[in-house]
Formats: structure tokens, sequence, C-alpha cells
């Protein structure tokens, strides 16, 4: 009679000893602190936090002050920042992410690039608009059209001055 | 009434009950979630492309039908981009047989341009550019 319970017994020790072994084992959800560094390799969405985001924003912040030389550099920054991201994801769920970036903002890039030239106010205000427009456009074909991007209203970079120097 | 010996009995077999369960479970690789739509199995490629101008530039709200030869088809717009974007038909439907066109009014349809083939990787659409000349 007893023989069945023990063995019932030295079963469960053993699956149980098993299953937390395994846990043990098992590496932080984050990865393993041992392993050899990954290639940084950022997808879309870091893409868009870390080289288009930041820049669109910069870019408004220097027109608005009318700091022109910065937002020329902002400008090149931006464009460079579209050409690094589709060049990494050159499809995104399948869709061919050189031809909505240039369907969506190479226009307006051209017409920032001119209004800055121009030192234009008005032309800088309209152009960068079409760009904002054009994001958030291509957002919607992507399937992403809850990420609204508009014209800054506030620095987000307390660490550094838009005016244009005195 | 039951001695101590055997409810240890009932309760190490439960135990081990449970723990088959949860280890088989774990070792199935867990509880697995497919997304409910994902009818990729069963659908052929999707269907994207450009409506375009003379000028190389996309023409938003074009009206584009993409149709399976003497079978109809679906007809939808661009967007805002100048993009449409249509879902697969059936596995069945041969993609050579779909056709697209676009239509806007003061426009007239001037070419339509296979920019891709159907790929190994379903996810991937078949790219049809078409292109409207003014009127």
């Amino acid at each position: 009679m007893r023989g069945p319970v023990i063995a019932g017994m030295v079963g469960a020790v053993i699956v149980a000893i098993a299953v937390l072994s395994d846990r043990t084992a098992a590496q932080s959800p984050f990865g393993d602190p041992n392993a050899e560094p990954a290639p940084f390799n950022p997808q879309m969405a870091a893409l868009m936090s870390m080289l288009i985001q930041p820049r669109h924003t910069k870019l408004g912040l220097a027109g608005n002050a009318e700091n022109w030389p910065l937002a020329g550099y902002m400008l090149k920054e931006l464009r460079q920042g579209f050409a690094v991201a589709a060049k990494a994801v050159p499809r995104w769920k399948g869709l061919p992410v050189p031809d909505l970036v240039d369907a969506a903002v190479s226009q307006p890039l051209t017409l920032l690039d001119y209004a800055i030239k121009l030192k234009y106010r008005r032309q800088f205000d309209e152009a960068y608009e079409g760009l904002t427009k054009g994001c958030n456009a291509c957002h919607a074909t992507t399937d992403h059209a809850f990420v609204v991007i508009k014209v800054p209203d506030a620095s987000s970079f307390p660490d550094q001055e838009f005016a244009p120097k005195p | 009434m039951s001695s101590p010996i055997r409810r240890v009995g009932r309760m190490a077999g439960a135990i081990l009950a449970i723990t088959c369960a949860v280890s088989l479970a774990a070792w199935a690789g867990g509880a697995g979630f497919g997304d409910d739509d994902d009818n990729s199995e069963e659908e052929g490629p999707s269907y994207f492309g450009f409506v375009r101008d003379t000028s190389g530039a996309t023409v938003p709200d074009a009206k584009v039908t993409v149709g399976v030869k003497n079978r109809g088809g679906v007809v939808t717009r661009t967007d805002l981009l100048g993009t449409y974007k249509v879902p697969g038909f059936g596995k069945e439907v041969d993609p050579k047989e779909v056709e697209v066109s676009c239509d806007k009014p003061g426009y007239k349809q001037l070419r339509v341009v296979r920019r891709s083939s159907p790929s190994s990787d379903p996810k991937i659409p078949i790219e049809t550019e078409c292109t409207l000349q003014r009127i």
C-alpha cells in the first residue's frame, strides 16, 4: 500500500526539481549577459524616434525662430535621416519604404530648402506644414494613422538655443 | 476515515498531476496566440501601388479597380499619398490574371506597369503603378 504512495511522492519531487532547475537556467527576458554583443539593428519605430522626429522638431523650432543656418542644418540632417531609415528598412509590412518616403516628403523638403535659402518665413511655414502632413499621410498609408505629428508648439530641447546668434 | 499516509499520497498525486500539466505546457512552448485574422495561408498576395500623373506626382483620390479576368474585382481609391492597397484574393487566383486600372475625373489612363512579380514572401504585395494623363 505504501509503495505506490512513495513512488508518487518521489515522482512529484523529481518533476518539481526538473521544472525549477529549468526556470533557474532560463535567461533574463532582456537577454544573456554573457552573450556576444549583437549588431545594432533598429527597426522602423526606433528609427523614427531617433532620426526623424527630433530632427523634424528641431527644424520647426529653428524655422520658427528664423534661425536659418540651424534650419538649413536640420533640414540636411532630416533628409539624411529619411535616407538612412529607407536604406535600413527598405520594406516595412511589405510596403516599399523608399517610394513611400519619396511620395510623402520629397516635395515639401525641396520647398523647405528654397524657403530656408530665401530666408522666407511664410514659405517655410507652408512647406513645414506640408512636410508634417506628408508624415501623417505616410502613417495613414502604413496603418499608423494614430501617430499624429504636428507643428511643435514648445521646445523639447531645453539645453539648446534655437534663436539665431545676435 | 482515511489514514494520514493516504492523505499524503493523494496530495502527492495531485501535486504530480499539476506539475506534469504545467511542465508539459511549458515544454510545448507555453500558450501560443495566433492572430485571429491571420489568414495569409489561404490568401494569395495582396496588391499595392501608386497612381501618378505624367509628371510623376502621386494622385490622391483616384479610383482604382483591381479585378480578376472575367470574375469581377475590387474598387478602391488612392489615399493622400496616392497609394492603394487591396488584400489578397484566394490562393486559387493566379496573380497573372489580376488586372489593375485607374481613373479620375479630368484624367485618362495612360499606362499600367507591374513593378514586381509574386514573391515567395506572402507579406510582400504585388506592386502595380498606374499613370494618368490630364485630358
